[in-house]
């Protein structure tokens, strides 16, 4: 028998008693996880390179005296690994209750982020609400930071540096920076200063990998006191052609933020700052809710459908009939829904044939 | 105020470039750091073997007693693989606490794919009540530019850099003088005494930071990264400096090796007692009579140091611990101070001997005290990368300061039997894996003394 390319690259370890294939290259981690482990982490977000400082995700290699952080110890043929003994657990257990010891809160608004019940739900998981190790709280939060869109609430900061690492691998921005170390160690920007003042581009993402609500969606927040549950839609972003998934966060019919999706195939978890934070004009206030032309008087009149589209397409007439096809130009709004933009080119390209026809975000 | 790693002087002030000894504000000294005292026993050395010579820190002195012969004999008559087989059975280990196998390290890195392998010294000499190093770079500075050269021979790397710690601002100037010296006399450079190969070396300082002399951070700050620890395995060894096969040695293996390579293998082997290979130099200081460096023969008593070389306490006082390590492997107290000095004796008894620094604790020195101020450098210099580290020596701090914790003895001893045996077991680097053996020893030769502190806390 022929054995396939993909068998012969098929390797073999043992997990928790069950004899597993991997693939050359991946972590003990990756495998776990594939096989079903619930694995705790929180500093690990698979998009980014392992990191190894949180080490709930330490496991138990045989042949190795000490525990092994599962995200950064790449599986190797033969390997026997034990993922939830009961030192790992304790050890598990301890670390969650020495963090919720520094942190003044564990509970948070699930707007604040995409991540931002990780922590509460693992301090749930372990029951590791025992009040032990009582002392000093450790990060500082940043309220001064006047930005619209990202809240810097540092009293919530467990130091997993997901944020510095987002910023850095996903974005390319390095606009996050660590200051300090130790006990002491504070997230923060290039000189201490705000996020206006830095490389920073507002792409969200660092409020959506936060596992703790420390980084927050500010805009989302507004929200937090409007009863109901938070509903989830999956559309694509309509601001560009990339085509970023995202998740719609309603309340009743009230739309409050916006998610990246982490599974979105062009974006991968990543958004920019129209896409993240760029969604008041639906439910604005100012936005038109009926059509308007403009009168003798020159100033513009509330009217309806009927009426504004003579008037448009008399206008469209008179500058073909005068000018030509070639003289009408057509720019769709990047605010507008994917299905009006589709049909403005339509309408341009069948009803003038010709191609002039733009977004307003093609950029 | 930044240690200034003289530990054998009273008492070391930095300003500016200069390190000043006084124990009054208005009369401090600039004076050069302490000789090492030869040994009363009359035990033969190996890196203090001539440092005591007039001019040594200076090529024409070092080169008196037969300085770079060891340079010039593996050059034009040994090929790289005969110079780490002497270094491989000399029994040579990493003098900076790890004790890994000096010649098996070389052997790697000679064996690794990837190019330009490099050469790291590690000076950043940060560990409490260790200040020999920086007695060898003071006073010997090319027997360790020698010992690089050849760790270069014998692996093939072209480039080497020593790690200096900013606490040393003078011996900055001597390396680099050194250097240029070496460089002078074409013994750095390109085509070292005439032969095919380069090698130039570049001393870069570091910031401060204690956590920099782990040789993860250490190849991070290098690099000029934030100075965390790296996730091993890779290994330096092919995957260090830029990601390329590189050695790190401590100051005082390499400046063993010249005399390895001049000596032979047996010589340096037979150098230590009961089988055990070669020397250590151990830094002593606190409540005793003689502080300073001491090349020991491995294996001997901890008693004969205290005693007979360094003249016990001075006073009527009895020992009532020392560190070892630095502060890194805790305390010894009691009967567990006859180890003999080594790292199978010492290891037994729950400590390490690691970089060789001890200090020494007379009966009147409160121990909690003292392992507070030892936890509380642990939680300034954690780096924070992982939790257990971060945190657990914040709450060990906390809980030795009497600032925070249970007033309850059981669920005090709770809290911190469970903090240390995490810290041990998951720590991301030899950091936060140490620091809990000062809790660790506290509490096995002073229990009255921690129960005392606990009960003093619930009074309050």
């Amino acid at each position: 028998m022929i054995m396939s390319t993909t068998d012969s690259q098929q390797q073999h370890m043992v997990l928790d008693g069950d004899d597993v294939g991997f693939t050359s290259g991946e972590t003990v981690l990756q495998v776990a996880e594939r096989e079903g482990k619930k694995i705790p982490t929180l500093c690990n977000d698979p998009r980014l390179e392992p990191f190894g400082g949180c080490r709930l995700c330490v496991v138990e290699v045989e042949g190795i005296a000490n525990p092994v952080a599962s995200c950064t110890t790449k599986a190797e043929p033969g390997m026997v690994v034990h993922t939830k003994t009961e030192p790992i657990e304790a050890y598990r257990k301890l670390l969650l209750e020495l963090l919720v010891s520094e942190n003044r809160e564990v509970d948070v608004d699930a707007l604040r982020g995409y991540a931002s019940q990780e922590f509460a739900s693992l301090v749930d998981r372990y029951g590791a609400r025992t009040g032990r190790f009582v002392g000093s709280k450790s990060g500082s939060s940043r309220l001064d930071d006047d930005n619209p869109f990202i809240l810097r609430d540092y009293d919530l900061c467990i130091s997993c540096y997901r944020c510095v690492r987002v910023c850095a691998e996903q974005e390319g921005d390095y606009a996050i920076s660590v200051m300090n170390r130790g006990f002491g160690t504070q997230i923060t920007t290039e000189f201490n200063g705000l996020l206006n003042d830095s490389a920073c581009t507002f792409c969200g993402q660092c409020v959506q990998t936060c596992p703790t609500g420390a980084l927050a969606d500010k805009k989302a927040l507004k929200a937090a006191e409007l009863p109901g549950a938070i509903h989830k839609t999956r559309t694509t972003c309509a601001y560009c052609g990339v085509g970023c998934s995202v998740d719609i966060l309603t309340k009743g019919e009230t739309m409050v933020g916006i998610h990246p999706a982490m599974d979105g195939p062009a974006n991968l978890g990543a958004l920019c700052v129209k896409g993240q934070f760029a969604f008041d004009f639906v439910q604005h206030e100012e936005r038109l809710q009926t059509p308007l032309v403009r009168g003798e008087d020159g100033e513009l009149h509330e009217t309806d459908w009927d009426t504004a589209l003579d008037r448009a397409a008399a206008g469209f007439k008179r500058a073909v009939d005068t000018y030509g096809r070639h003289s009408v130009y057509a720019v769709a709004s990047g605010r507008a829904p994917s299905e009006a933009a589709y049909i403005m080119q339509k309408f341009v390209r069948a009803g003038w044939g010709i191609n002039n026809i733009d977004n307003c975000s093609r950029a | 105020m930044p240690c200034a790693g003289r530990c054998d002087e009273p008492i070391p002030v930095i300003r500016g470039d200069q390190v000043l000894i006084g124990t009054d504000a208005n009369d401090l000294e600039s004076r050069p750091s302490p000789v090492p005292s030869p040994n009363p026993q009359g035990r033969e050395e190996c890196v203090f073997r001539h440092i005591r010579e007039p001019d040594r820190s200076t090529i024409e002195g070092y080169r008196r007693t037969g300085g770079y012969d060891g340079l010039t004999l593996a050059v034009s008559e040994l090929n790289p693989a005969q110079v780490i087989d002497i270094v491989r059975d000399s029994g040579l280990a990493g003098r900076g606490g790890a004790g890994f196998p000096t010649g098996v390290k070389w052997q790697a890195v000679a064996d690794a794919s990837g190019a330009p392998k490099t050469i790291v010294c590690n000076a950043d000499e940060g560990e409490p009540g260790c200040f020999k190093d920086r007695a060898i770079m003071d006073h010997d500075p090319h027997a360790v530019i020698e010992g690089m050269a050849l760790a270069a021979y014998a692996t093939g790397a072209p480039r080497g850099f020593i790690y200096l710690r900013y606490e040393y601002p003078e011996t900055l100037g001597t390396l680099q003088r050194a250097i240029k010296e070496a460089e002078e006399a074409g013994l750095l450079g390109e085509r070292i005494l005439g032969s095919a190969f380069d090698f130039t070396v570049v001393v870069r300082r570091g910031a401060g930071a204690y956590i920099c002399g782990e040789e993860g951070s250490l190849l991070n700050s290098l690099e000029g990264r934030h100075p965390f620890p790296r996730n091993r395995p890779p290994f330096p060894v092919t995957h260090g400096y830029e990601d390329r096969p590189t050695v790190v040695n401590n100051v005082e293996t390499l400046a063993s090796v010249p005399h390895i390579v001049r000596r032979g293998a047996d010589w340096y082997r037979a150098l230590g007692l009961n089988d055990l290979a070669g020397t250590k130099v151990i830094s002593l200081s606190g409540d005793v009579k003689r502080p300073g460096n001491y090349e020991v023969p491995l294996g001997l008593p901890l008693s004969t140091l205290l005693y007979d070389w360094a003249g016990g306490t001075g006073s009527s006082r009895s020992v009532q611990a020392v560190t070892m390590a630095g502060v890194s492997g805790g305390f010894l107290a009691g009967e567990d101070l006859d180890v003999t000095l080594d790292e199978p004796s010492i290891r037994a008894k729950g400590s390490f001997l690691g970089a060789g620094g001890i200090m020494v604790f007379d009966d009147t020195r409160d121990m909690v005290e003292i392992a507070h101020f030892a936890m509380e450098f642990f939680a300034e210099e954690s780096c924070g990368k992982c939790f257990p580290c971060r945190i657990g020596t914040e709450r060990l701090t906390e809980r030795l300061a009497g600032t925070a914790g249970p007033t309850n003895l059981t669920a005090w001893l709770d809290e911190v039997n469970d903090i240390g045996r995490t810290m041990k077991a998951i720590s991301a680097c030899g950091l936060g894996m140490a620091a809990p053996l000062i809790t660790e020893s506290l509490l096995r030769y002073f229990p009255e003394r921690v129960a005392q502190h606990v009960a003093h806390q619930a009074r309050d």
